[in-house]
């Protein structure tokens, strides 16, 4: 029913190892591959795992929660819980960019509250608006269509753009299926997330969240004492 | 001090006579701070006070402010200024939004919009950034404000935001307001003032940012504040029923932080969401605090909240957000979400009382959400209940029968009224807003309606009616909750006061002792009274007074929102639950890079109050022939010294005043504020320490300046 479904099945492969090292107990590594990075749906996932998410299984029958795989844990993002005050869009910019915007930040909620497909505040005035970030795409098509090459995995796993490189061009921009990287309007130079948790540590709904691997680990575990 | 943090830098006017788009420098308004204070200077230097509202020199300010959108919690509001249609002595006021699309205008790149003249034809005025178009809205005039609003995102852009006026604008209902679709909205008829223009809607949409000086202890600020100051909504301190956590909860067992475990957003996506507890100092859990629904109406919210909703940067969501489904058989909208009066008080509108319709107790959720459509929907507002008062009262006195012509009243669908559909707020709200019938005056305005239905002395001091002064609005949390102080500040203004600050500390739940303790180590023993039994006005109160008065100039200057600042207390026991009252100027320091003190801020809040106070003062003697506020403006009205016969004032169990102590308070509080106390206007010392010195030589041309 929202944005969070569609999402990439590529990864990054230091993300793929960690999780399959997680969750390997629980459920066949291409599972997994399937629901990181989309929307739960269809998935029946643990009591333990449930309550390590924050969430319910109906919500994941209805598609309101997806992970997104990250170097410190695994990303839950709860739709029916974000209540749209962005403030994961300023804590993203203040800590990144060193000051206070939406259009800019890495975690996209703005673009979501008014009109999201049919849904948000100005469409069918439901209550439906989310935060949405970068998939960490094992195959980028950012980094793909970057003519400078300036888009790369760092140690850790995550896409980053070289600032020195990047020219501002906006290919990244049109080549993410989701539009994620942003080329900011000062600095003609784009962004995207660098899975720095900031927004998560800022949000008052708890709708993002990162679980640690070593959480989600002994969680998968304990389905199978 | 310099406009590169903090301030977008620039303030933008349309003119809608000569279609020219410009900008100019925020710098040299910078002592006005930004929002109310950046308005007044404007208006009070290119609008000569003679003007009318709907006058096409009238001109209409939308305005931000320093803090508006840099990330301080709570910084999502848009103040709204020009000249009131219909309170006595028809000076400036202002309109208070609050939303998203406070942070899309201030990253748009402007601290205000100075909206001039009058167009030809209906328009809305867009902006994208630095582009700025006034264009056509033949398409969406005559609409309400959700087909408007849905309509300006289809057509521009899911990431634009807009404000639009509904009927009630157009037709130049006094009685009128702007709305986002989040149901946001600027009323004391602002709304009609746009609406005179031939202005529908304002689209924006901004990719800039906030230039933060120092964003790392900026952030820490953010962390500090969220972490041991903010409480729920209103900034209520102490949670309405125990948590494990916490020392205190509400005796009530009721305020603004209802959040509580077991308590559920019963219609969330997937299933229901439990509040939980909400430790203090759990960031990550205080959204989950205020659930005003459960405030509002009781249990039986549960049943239809889907999640809440509010401003951006704030955490503290005091919109529940709904899906009605009784509402569907009436071929209602079911979608309905406020905070305020729009969606707590509509039952007035049925003196015959109403009926539930599924569950037993749910007549006032069901009918309130009808309710709030309607208003919203047509823009009108409510002048704090008083619109629904006033027909409420005019039915039971019998008055529609007298000034409706036969025709029209036997035309009422009265039987609506009598059997509680809702549709029949949709009936009335659309006759208002449209103005048909005679019945349609009740848009007017308190003041002017009771001219026009010859209400009488009656109307004015019926307790009922709750009032305050003669000129036109009610107390909002006046004599009922601090006593003289709370008359004082709500007779202030040119509208109801919508001044929060001690109804967020009375009324947080917290222990008497604690929060008079907190109060009195700044303001002076005896400032805060006890419930129910309150004592002879005092120096300690004036004091109390002059800072809430002057502390909502520096919210809606700043901008701030004066429903959750100033942090007077904190829900932390190591912090014996006292708040942070230099946390403003902290924030000040951090996002523009200057030295700020709580002196700083106070001196800024006072020149504001005083601007506001000249400009009633001119108003007044333009409008009334009035060389004296005190007489003519700080007005208070009957019931506030007549109420509860039984008791005689300063008995414990009243809130009834006493006439010659709230004199006495006027004394002592037009001191504490440095105003004549015969006529309750500024003092040339006074104005010059203020720097506003060229505002004395004004009252001293026109005969008004105290000797």
């Amino acid at each position: 029913m929202n944005g969070v479904e569609k999402m990439s099945e590529k990864m990054s492969e230091q993300i793929e190892e960690k999780i399959s090292k997680a969750l390997d107990t629980e459920m066949t590594r291409r599972q997994f591959m399937k629901i990181s990075g989309k929307g739960l749906m269809g998935l029946t996932v643990s009591a333990s795992l449930l309550s390590l998410f924050g969430c319910t299984q109906q919500q994941i029958d209805n598609g309101e929660v997806a992970t997104w795989a990250m170097p410190q844990g695994l990303l839950v993002v709860n739709a029916a819980k974000c209540v749209g005050c962005q403030r994961c869009e300023i804590n993203c910019t203040l800590v990144n960019d060193g000051v206070a915007s939406t259009y800019i930040s890495r975690v996209k909620v703005q673009r979501n509250i008014t009109l999201n497909g049919e849904h948000g505040l100005y469409g069918n005035k439901d209550w439906v608006y989310f935060p949405d970030t970068c998939r960490q795409c094992k195959d980028p098509a950012c980094g793909n269509a970057c003519p400078q090459g300036a888009i790369y995995a760092n140690d850790n796993g995550i896409r980053v753009v070289d600032q020195e490189k990047c020219i501002g061009c906006g290919a990244c921009v049109q080549a993410c299926p989701w539009h994620m990287p942003t080329v900011n309007p000062e600095t003609h130079k784009s962004s995207k997330c660098i899975a720095c948790g900031a927004c998560v540590q800022g949000c008052p709904a708890g709708a993002l969240s990162i679980i640690p691997w070593d959480e989600v680990t002994a969680a998968a575990q304990e389905v199978h004492k | 001090m310099s406009t590169n943090y903090g301030w977008a830098g620039k303030i933008l006017r349309v003119n809608l006579t000569t279609g020219s788009v410009t900008t100019e420098d925020t710098a040299k308004y910078q002592d006005y701070i930004g929002g109310m204070g950046l308005a007044y200077k404007i208006m009070y230097d290119e609008v000569p006070l003679t003007t009318k509202a709907y006058d096409e020199a009238n001109k209409i300010i939308f305005g931000v402010g320093p803090l508006t959108a840099s990330g301080v919690p709570c910084s999502g509001r848009m103040n709204v200024t020009t000249l009131s249609a219909w309170t006595k002595g028809y000076s400036i006021l202002d309109g208070h939004m609050g939303g998203h699309i406070a942070h899309n205008f201030k990253y748009a790149g402007y601290d205000a919009l100075v909206i001039e003249g009058k167009a030809a034809g209906h328009v809305y005025i867009k902006i994208d950034d630095d582009k700025v178009t006034i264009e056509s809205a033949e398409h969406t005039w005559g609409m309400g404000t959700f087909d408007t609003n849905r309509i300006m995102i289809e057509e521009n852009g899911s990431d634009f935001d807009v404000v639009s006026i509904g009927q009630a604008g157009e037709n130049l209902v006094n009685y009128s307001c702007m709305l986002t679709s989040s149901c946001d909205s600027a009323g004391a008829g602002t709304a009609a003032v746009l609406g005179s223009k031939n202005v529908k809607s304002v689209v924006v949409r901004g990719t800039g940012n906030v230039k933060i000086a120092n964003p790392a202890e900026f952030k820490e600020l953010c962390d500090y504040m969220l972490r041991e100051l903010i409480g729920g909504n209103n900034n209520h301190n102490v949670p309405a029923v125990p948590q494990s956590w916490a020392e205190y909860s509400a005796p009530s067992g009721n305020n603004r932080w209802a959040g509580a475990p077991g308590r559920v957003w019963g219609l969330a996506e997937g299933g229901p969401i439990d509040m939980g507890e909400q430790p203090y100092d759990d960031i990550n859990k205080i959204a989950y605090r205020c659930m005003k629904g459960q405030f509002d109406f009781g249990d039986i919210a549960q049943k239809y909240m889907v999640k809440v909703g509010g401003c951006s940067s704030c955490p503290v969501r005091c919109y529940a957000e709904y899906e009605m489904a009784p509402l569907a058989e009436y071929e209602l909208p079911t979608r309905v979400s406020n905070t305020c009066m729009p969606i707590i008080y509509n039952t007035t509108w049925y003196p015959e009382g109403v009926k539930d319709f599924v569950d037993e107790g749910d007549a006032s959720i069901i009918i309130n959400g009808a309710g709030e459509r309607a208003l919203d929907n047509f823009g009108v507002w409510e002048n704090y209940g008083n619109l629904l008062r006033e027909f409420n009262w005019c039915y039971k006195h019998g008055v529609f029968e007298r000034v409706l012509p036969k025709e029209e009243f036997d035309a009422v669908p009265w039987d609506l009224m009598k059997e509680g559909n809702p549709k029949w707020m949709w009936w009335i709200i659309e006759q208002i807003a449209t103005k048909k019938g005679e019945i349609s005056h009740l848009g007017d305005g308190t003041y002017l309606l009771a001219e026009r239905w010859n209400l009488g002395q009656e109307f004015w001091d019926d307790n009922y009616m709750q009032t305050i002064s003669y000129n036109g609005y009610p107390r909002h949390h006046g004599s009922e909750d601090v006593y003289q102080v709370g008359v004082l500040y709500s007779i202030m203004y040119n509208r109801d006061c919508m001044i929060h600050h001690m109804i967020n500390i009375v009324g947080s739940g917290c222990p008497y002792e604690v929060y008079k303790k907190t109060l009195e180590d700044e303001f002076g023993e005896g400032c805060v009274d006890m419930p129910k039994k309150y004592t002879p006005m005092n120096r300690s109160k004036a004091r109390l007074a002059k800072w809430a008065f002057i502390g909502k100039q520096w919210h809606d200057s700043a901008t701030v929102c004066n429903w959750m600042w100033p942090m007077t207390q904190s829900p932390a026991k190591s912090r014996n639950y006292k708040g942070d009252h230099d946390l403003d100027a902290k924030f000040m320091s951090a996002v523009t890079g200057d030295k700020w003190t709580r002196a700083d801020v106070d001196l800024a809040s006072e020149r504001i109050s005083n601007m506001l106070r000249v400009m009633t003062a001119i108003s007044f003697n333009i409008n009334e022939g009035s060389t004296n506020l005190r007489e003519d403006h700080d007005t208070i009205c009957n019931w506030v010294f007549d109420k509860e016969p039984e008791f005689k004032a300063f008995e414990e169990g009243t809130v009834k005043l006493d006439r010659a102590d709230m004199e006495l308070a006027k004394d002592m509080f037009y001191e504490e504020m440095g105003w004549d106390v015969k006529t309750g206007i500024p003092t040339r010392a006074t104005l010059e320490r203020v720097g506003l010195g060229y505002m004395a030589d004004d009252l001293a041309a026109r005969g008004l300046l105290p000797a």
